[in-house]
């Protein structure tokens, strides 16, 4: 598979996947990203809904069910692998900050 | 209650100012009812409060209800909409980015939309354009054809405004 298109995932873009490791709606997303940014990263409704459409036409996410009018959404093999490619692309950027320091 | 009509226009490229205008509007406790018709606000008069005003574009139907799902979970109130134009709301906090669109390249989709919508009437301009050459013999084909030159003009323009929002949503680095 070819990823370039995919890489470097906007910071939103990445925490959506990696929440979506487990089946969640809209609304879980939002929450499960606050706590785990440690309030870093606010995805608002508007962007939220973009990217649930993006990422589900490119099939990084699929919708497994619906929960009245909510969609929920899981993660695919597709998508793992570019969340994958993407934190260690940013473990390598983060070591060599580690190194580097110089503040 | 007390109602208030008013019309207050405004273009694509100006939606954050009128999001301004809605939230002072609340503030001399004018609060948005719904819009009517293109342009045309009904308000009704109460305790005067900070609202935030968010306008969102879109057109879908098929997804309208799991659309404004998302955006009721996420606290805002839905108002309506008028030609796509959908309005939301939430009590004003003080120290919150209070924003229904949290980076800019999720921003600029938005003008994207808008720009796609209005890419469909380019085929009737120039279908009209070329009426208008064939014909032009004729007076009521020419007022025709002056008028559409004229709101050619408004949509080249209209569409320079959103490309320029756009480029201005782009990263700097």
């Amino acid at each position: 598979m070819n990823m370039k298109k995919y890489l470097p995932l906007t910071e939103s873009t990445a925490y959506i996947l990696l929440v979506l490791h487990e089946p969640l709606h809209g609304y879980g997303v939002m929450q499960k990203v606050k706590t785990l940014s440690e309030d870093t990263v606010t995805i608002g409704p508007g962007t939220l809904y973009g990217a649930f459409s993006t990422l589900e036409s490119e099939q990084l996410i699929a919708k497994v069910g619906e929960e009245g009018r909510r969609k929920v959404y899981e993660l695919t093999e597709k998508g793992q692998q570019v969340l994958k490619e993407h934190i260690r692309r940013s473990e390598i950027l983060v070591k060599n900050g580690a190194i580097t320091k110089v503040w | 209650m007390t109602t208030m009509n008013k019309f207050h226009w405004f273009w694509a490229w100006d939606d954050e100012k009128e999001e301004s205008w809605l939230r002072e509007m609340s503030r001399n406790g004018w609060h948005f009812n719904s819009v009517t018709f293109p342009g045309n606000y009904l308000f009704e008069q109460g305790e005067p409060q900070d609202y935030v005003y968010r306008l969102d574009y879109f057109t879908n139907r098929k997804e309208m209800d799991s659309y404004l799902q998302i955006f009721q979970d996420a606290g805002w109130d839905y108002l309506g909409k008028m030609n796509g134009w959908q309005y939301f709301r939430q009590i004003a906090v003080t120290g919150e980015d209070q924003e229904i669109y949290t980076d800019n390249q999720s921003k600029q989709k938005k003008y994207q939309r808008i720009m796609l919508y209005l890419a469909i009437f380019l085929p009737i301009f120039l279908n009209s354009i070329i009426t208008v050459n064939r014909g032009a013999s004729s007076g009521l084909i020419q007022v025709m054809g002056f008028l559409m030159g004229l709101l050619l003009l408004l949509y080249v323009y209209g569409m320079v405004r959103l490309l320029h929002r756009i480029l201005q949503l782009r990263r700097i680095v």
